[in-house]
């Protein structure tokens, strides 16, 4: 996993002006796709988008591609920062399936490693789940409603959700093979 | 692959507020009960939790490109960030170490979605009356507005001149929607073309009646042959306006479409459904 030329990531952290630029063409199309589902309104994705590359930029420092890829990296502070700014405003869900929703891919196993380990992983995690469980998770972080929106929009009990979500993150962190501990089970 | 199992978690009622917080916030109240309890192994669960979300984020989400205008912003911020000190890191990623495994063969799937389709299109084809012609929609756009930060003049094309352009591609796929006995697609035409390779798809409908936004909306919904045929992609929902002979919707799948397989117009609640009952289809078509 430890990139031989050091990542746009580990070259911002040491200074290097023009990776903040590279930055925006490696990961613009990911984190922009990822605001726009996570969003109110397209502005607010807009908005977004901006403040998490700015996270991005100021944490740089803090990527270690020994403990996962780069995208992960990036896309956790992107979830951070959009889960952040959908509680802070009103409690209309996220633009979801009304306008602005484009392509949501699962990637199909064994496509997804293209994107990163932890994706080819969470793919063939979630080939294992049951359709109602794989929705559930598909609502949930892909299109951004929380377990209460998923309960009323599936008129499915709020426990039943809660379940669901939890056995599937819970599949996916063993198909990722990590503990709570940091240490690596075995493969 | 040897697995950590739930003997290992933390008690049911933490490891719900750690999956929340990782999915989608918690409330205040929320928040103390969750400092109340927490501790390192819980903050690791947290790590785990957040790069699992993460991780099937990155599983379901293709990157789609920046919008130039938004680009140009990004731009002129990396150019104010270069400029300004660094601020110091603000975010404590301290990602759990993840290793590649070899997973399972995954699972194979039958759907027999089109069965089902063949049904539904029979039952709503026994529906069908003789048009007749109503005039109402005008185009919506379901695309995001433009940027309205240093735009240079740009000229889009309308969904209408894309539509036209795929219509010509020998490669597009090209479906005539049939009405069904609603009464809001008396007379109506419709059509749909899609291209399976970018994506992307404008639906054509001349005559469908005109809906009001704050109480019901039209929906579209694509059957992909390769899913479960009880859960269509959401196409996107769109409205259609007073006086306007023609609409043209680009179709915006929720999903990635494998195999197009039948397009279907619904008429949902406000807002649009994520998963749609089916009982209120106004138009229909198969591909093939």
């Amino acid at each position: 996993m430890q990139p031989i030329t050091p990542s746009v990531l580990q070259r911002i952290a040491r200074g290097e002006p023009a990776a903040v630029r590279e930055c925006i063409d490696e990961y613009g199309a990911l984190i922009w796709s990822l605001a726009r589902r996570l969003s109110r309104t397209p502005s607010d994705a807009e908005d977004a988008t901006q403040e998490i590359f700015l996270d991005i930029w100021r944490s740089a420092g803090r990527f270690d591609p020994a403990q996962g890829s780069d995208k992960v990296f990036i896309a956790m502070i992107a979830r951070r920062r959009l889960i952040d700014r959908l509680r802070k405003t009103t409690a209309e869900p996220p633009m979801d399936s009304v306008e602005v929703l484009d392509t949501v891919a699962w990637s199909e196993p064994g496509t997804a490693s293209e994107t990163s380990v932890e994706a080819e992983q969470a793919a063939r995690a979630l080939q294992e789940l049951r359709p109602e469980q794989r929705q559930v998770l598909e609502l949930g972080l892909l299109h951004g409603l929380s377990q209460s929106e998923i309960a009323e929009r599936l008129g499915m009990p709020l426990g039943t959700v809660k379940s669901f979500m939890r056995r599937g993150l819970i599949r996916v962190r063993e198909f990722m093979n990590i503990d709570a501990a940091g240490v690596l089970s075995e493969g | 692959m040897s697995e950590t199992g739930p003997q290992n978690l933390p008690d049911e009622a933490l490891l719900d507020l750690l999956i929340k917080q990782a999915t989608e916030g918690l409330s205040a109240a929320e928040q103390r009960a969750l400092d109340v309890l927490d501790n390192a192994t819980a903050s690791a669960y947290l790590r785990d939790f957040e790069r699992a979300a993460a991780a099937v984020s990155l599983a379901g989400t293709p990157g789609e490109e920046l919008p130039s205008a938004l680009r140009a912003r990004l731009e002129d911020q990396a150019q104010s960030f270069l400029g300004a000190t660094p601020s110091p890191n603000v975010l404590n990623f301290e990602a759990p170490k993840a290793a590649p495994v070899t997973p399972g063969p995954a699972r194979g799937q039958a759907w027999g979605w089109l069965a089902a389709a063949a049904c539904l299109v029979l039952a709503l084809f026994g529906w069908l009356r003789t048009p007749e012609v109503v005039s109402t929609p005008v185009a919506q756009e379901h695309d995001l507005p433009p940027v309205s930060v240093a735009p240079p003049p740009k000229i889009e094309p309308t969904p209408s001149e894309e539509r036209q352009a795929l219509l010509a591609r020998a490669d597009s796929i090209k479906v005539t929607l049939q009405a069904t006995k609603d009464p809001a697609a008396k007379g109506v035409t419709a059509d749909v073309v899609w291209d399976p390779q970018t994506q992307k798809g404008f639906a054509h409908f001349a005559g469908l009646a005109t809906n009001d936004p704050k109480v019901q909306q039209y929906q579209l919904w694509i059957f992909d042959g390769t899913r479960d045929k009880r859960y269509p992609v959401d196409g996107g929902v769109f409205d259609v306006p007073a006086n306007s002979p023609e609409v043209v919707i680009p179709i915006h799948a929720t999903l990635p479409i494998r195999k197009a397989a039948a397009f279907a117009v619904t008429v949902e609640k406000s807002g649009g459904v994520v998963v749609s009952a089916l009982g209120h289809v106004v138009a229909l078509g198969t591909a093939g």
